[in-house]
């Protein structure tokens, strides 16, 4: 072996390797901003999930019937003459006092009657009612009588429901007291059966639902992975695509065939999918249950094709859209592989989380196929939730489509070259040092920059779009690698590091490398006094607005909420408000400000319009906070102070929000008035949020007057 | 009125100059070569011609269809060959030119006949029902040809389609174009091939750097660079007045 030539080869290969900056980008920024972005999201889910199911209480009802031991294993059908005087009265003591016992050993276990008043001893009822949902569990005794007949301890059969979660736990939570407790005046335990009401046909749909969804989404997406690529970025680099553009063909149309080719292929993925596995699981039971087979409710799962279609079509349009921003073959895969992970995690939330398909979650793509599928599969699925589903991801889709159209335009594809490429460290320069070069290359008046950049208009010298995602993946990273745990150490102290040394050092250097002053770089210009006018009203106004349409779309749990008031006013009480205010206001409003509405969303704006860049710069401020349940409020309130700071010109009256939001929150959950305001009478509430929307109101209203004059802008 | 009519065309990548202030005219039964160097700006102008890029500037006809505002009425009209061959590898040619024809808006039955007769023209008997991918760069290029005249286009652009190809395959390209040219057509022809185009076109435009630097029937353009032997030379001598240097 020539360790020379391979040195040569292998040098060539990373050099060109390396000079790809997407190949890069995936490599690097992905892993390290991705996974721990998704498992923070599946982390909350799980959690929140496994909070709420500890705190229901499980709902179980105590019935005796007598004909229990002698059709042990089945449904029980006693009739009333089964019941002797003096039995019926040694059970309803017994029932009595096990209740009793279930209550205070269980804590979570509420004991209940059957819904139908006078029918919970015959058995039957209690059963329905199990299968409606009203119960979680029944539990059944034999009677005395024929225990002692028999001389054997006292039969007692649980019955739950196996296809529910929540009827699962109850029946966990039963167990785990009646192993503990004996019968009243006995000294043998009693004798515990556990029966499943579920019918098999059921059980069958409930193991299908646990699986099919999330394994029918991945595979319709897999379906439409590659055959996006090859008409796209494959056609591009065969070089048949500009013989195609030269066709007298509307894009909307070409890429319309196109999306419908995919997603023909992706439907057929799905549909052998759910095919496949339901047979799979049919068999599988058998050969796991003694050739008992599982029974498959096969118009059911016919039914849940009803999501694969949709799905096909979404999946295909987004990565239809993907694979025509791409220069080749290996390049859409570089793109597409991450979308895949993205476009895979709200499925997989929707399926560990166990969401109920309502709300918000009728309309966020994935998960609310996800949802309909377990829903169809299982036979809950409403035909207006269904149609919410079906209507909300063609949308999407078609959204997609036009965006894949938008972006099939020859000019884009036939003029775009490679000529930006460069090495690494030249690209690493590069990503930070784009707008110096503009610098040297153009000599720009200070004055005509300074106004431009007021009106949130591209500026010369301004930060690239490169520079704005990789400034987030860099911040991103620090926060959960380090800050997270600086925080968790002490957290005062961990966080004044995390913002002024993290964030605000991260936009310091990065002003540095370009050499242009921070002022320049944040857009830190006096604003004008309407600007802080409407600040002000925005930010007083801003959270109450926010709060509300948090609580519509997607209320958190509580256990979140107390999290919360604890950080702003720990148990122990020994945090004075200056410093909570100082450390939980006035810092993220200067830092996180510094870094978000500054290189952020300055290089976003290069690329994209206003609104886009604002709402891009608002969905990255979200994902920064870490929390999926304030995910909507904090990206919205992003997007909002990207769109104050973009039509002010300056940072300052967004900082202002930020400040007077945070402080309005700290100051309530330092006197515990948040709790207070919770009880208000609906009335109060309601006055609240008309004053908050006039206020609001009137704050756009100010901070559009702000808007520097049309000649000052470009 | 001139099947053709370029005036002033600019179009500009960025801050790139990629053709600026281009104009010529092409009138039906003519094939006007357009002639230039790698990097002129050739490709780029025949592309605005078909209606794939946008001008910066000044505007394109074809038939009188402004082709930056009605595109696909323009594309309707000209046949545009490529200098790949552009065709789908895993397909016949029988089904490329069926998907084309159809892109189109032609009926099978047109498809059919005109496949008939261009079989015979470019001699496609064995080729219509092989997968393009088994077939070899000049059997592919007559394939192409095929694609880009099968609606009988009354323009055809036509963007160094002798590139890579051998001396037969070359001559039987230039034969049929001048066939198509006695059809009537207006052909626009580019290459960087000075040769071929003092051969096959009835007037020439030399590009160098996006700008037109002289137009004329290739005896004219031969006069006019000092009566020049060849119009490479002649190309060379008109670059060296632009540059006020010898040209390498």
């Amino acid at each position: 072996m020539n360790a020379s030539d391979v040195l040569v080869v292998m040098r060539k290969e990373l050099r060109e390797t390396l000079r790809d900056r997407r190949t890069l980008a995936v490599m690097i920024l992905f892993p390290l901003v991705v996974y721990p972005l998704v498992s923070l999201l599946l982390t909350e889910v799980i959690a929140s999930k496994q909070t709420a199911g500890e705190a229901r209480a499980s709902r179980v009802a105590v019935v005796a019937v007598p004909a229990v031991g002698a059709t042990a294993g089945t449904s029980p059908s006693p009739s009333p003459s089964d019941h002797a005087p003096a039995d019926a009265v040694a059970l309803d003591r017994l029932r009595a006092q096990l209740g009793a016992q279930l209550e205070v050993k269980g804590g979570n276990i509420t004991l209940v009657a059957p819904i139908a008043a006078g029918t919970g001893a015959d058995g039957q009822q209690p059963l329905s009612d199990l299968t409606s949902g009203h119960l979680d569990a029944v539990v059944v005794l034999e009677k005395p009588s024929q225990a002692a007949a028999r001389g054997a301890p006292l039969r007692l059969r649980v019955y739950f429901d196996e296809t529910r979660e929540t009827s699962e736990k109850a029946e966990t939570r039963v167990l785990e007291i009646l192993s503990t407790i004996l019968p009243p005046g006995c000294t043998r335990p009693y004798q515990i059966a556990v029966t499943s009401t579920a019918p098999k046909s059921k059980v069958g749909g409930y193991v299908l639902s646990k699986i099919l969804p999330l394994i029918v989404v991945v595979m319709t997406m897999l379906g439409a992975f590659y055959p996006a690529i090859d008409i796209t970025a494959g056609e591009r680099e065969r070089g048949t695509l500009e013989t195609l553009l030269s066709s007298p063909v509307r894009r909307f149309d070409l890429m319309t065939g196109k999306v419908l080719a995919v997603a023909i292929l992706a439907t057929l993925t799905g549909a052998l999918n759910i095919a496949s596995m339901s047979v799979t699981v049919a068999e599988g039971a058998k050969l796991a249950g003694d050739g008992q087979a599982l029974s498959i409710p096969w118009m059911r799962a016919g039914a849940t094709l009803l999501t694969v279609i949709p799905a096909a079509f979404l999946f295909g349009a987004v990565m239809v859209a993907i694979g025509a921003m791409a220069r080749g073959f290996k390049e859409a895969q570089t793109l597409l592989t991450p979308v895949y992970l993205l476009c895979f995690t709200p499925s997989l939330v929707a399926s560990i989380a166990e969401l109920k398909l309502s709300g918000l979650t009728l309309i966020i793509p994935g998960t609310n196929l996800t949802l309909l599928a377990r829903d169809l599969m299982v036979g809950q699925a409403t035909p207006l939730g269904a149609a919410a589903v079906l209507g909300s991801t063609l949308l999407y889709g078609g959204l997609a489509l036009s965006f894949a159209a938008h972006l099939y335009d020859s000019e884009r594809l036939l003029a775009s070259t490679d000529g930006e490429l460069v090495g690494l460290g030249a690209w690493l320069r590069h990503l930070v040092g784009r707008a110096r070069q503009v610098d040297e290359v153009d000599e720009v008046d200070e004055s005509a920059r300074r106004s431009s950049s007021r009106a949130g208009a591209p500026a010369q010298g301004a930060a690239s779009p490169g520079d704005a995602i990789t400034l987030f993946g860099l911040a991103f990273i620090l926060w959960f690698f380090a800050f997270t745990w600086l925080q968790r150490w002490r957290l005062i102290p961990g966080l004044l590091m995390s913002q002024w040394g993290g964030f605000l050092g991260l936009v310091w250097i990065y002003a540095r490398l370009n050499r242009r002053p921070l002022r320049d770089v944040l857009a830190f210009h006096r604003p004008r006094l309407s600007a802080v006018g409407g600040a002000v009203m925005l930010g007083l106004s801003g959270w109450v607005i926010l709060g509300v349409l948090a609580d519509r779309l997607m209320p958190p749990p509580q256990h979140l909420i107390e999290e919360m008031r604890k950080l702003i006013r720990p148990p122990s009480g020994d945090r004075p408000l200056v410093v909570s205010l100082f450390a939980l206001a006035l810092t993220p409003a200067i830092c996180e400000e510094s870094l978000f509405r500054g290189p952020i969303l300055r290089g976003l704006r290069q690329r994209f319009s206003g609104p886009a860049a604002c709402l891009l710069t608002g969905i990255l401020f979200g994902v920064m906070h870490g929390d999926i349940w304030r995910f909507i409020p904090t990206a919205l309130l992003g997007a909002l102070l990207s769109w104050v700071a973009l039509t002010s010109g300056s940072i300052v009256p967004s900082m202002v929000i930020h400040l007077i939001n945070n402080g309005a929150l700290i100051v309530l959950g330092f006197y515990g008035l948040d709790q207070a305001a919770e009880k208000l009478r609906a009335p109060a509430q309601a006055e609240i949020l008309v004053v908050a929307v006039a206020l609001f109101v009137g704050g756009i209203a100010a901070i559009r007057r702000s808007r520097p004059p049309i000649g000052a802008r470009q | 009125m001139p099947a053709v009519i370029v005036e002033r065309l600019m179009k500009l990548f960025g801050r790139a100059t990629a053709v600026a202030d281009l104009s010529f005219s092409v009138e039906a039964g003519e094939i006007y070569g357009l002639l230039g160097p790698n990097g002129a700006g050739k490709t780029t102008a025949l592309r605005v011609l078909a209606g794939l890029l946008v001008p910066t500037g000044g505007s394109a006809r074809v038939l009188g269809i402004d082709v930056a505002t009605a595109p696909r009425e323009a594309q309707r009209c000209l046949g545009f060959l490529t200098g790949s061959t552009g065709l789908y590898g895993r397909l016949t040619g029988r089904e490329v030119l069926f998907y084309f024809g159809r892109l189109h808006r032609m009926p099978d039955t047109r498809i059919a006949d005109r496949l008939a007769a261009l079989s015979l023209a470019l001699d496609l008997g064995g080729l219509l029902d092989r997968r393009c991918e088994t077939l070899s760069s000049g059997q592919k290029q007559r394939v192409s040809v095929a694609r880009a005249v099968l609606h009988d286009p009354a323009v055809l652009i036509l963007d160094e389609p002798t590139v890579g190809l051998d001396v037969l395959a070359s001559r039987f390209l230039r034969d049929y174009v001048r066939a198509e040219r006695d059809r009537g057509k207006a052909i626009v022809f580019s290459t960087h091939y000075l040769a071929e185009a003092e051969l096959l076109c009835d007037r020439i435009g030399l590009l160098y750097r996006g700008r037109l630097l002289a137009e004329g029937t290739p005896p004219a353009l031969r006069a006019r660079a000092a009566g020049a032997a060849s119009l490479e030379e002649a190309f060379l001598r008109l670059v060296e007045q632009i540059e006020g240097r010898p040209s390498s």
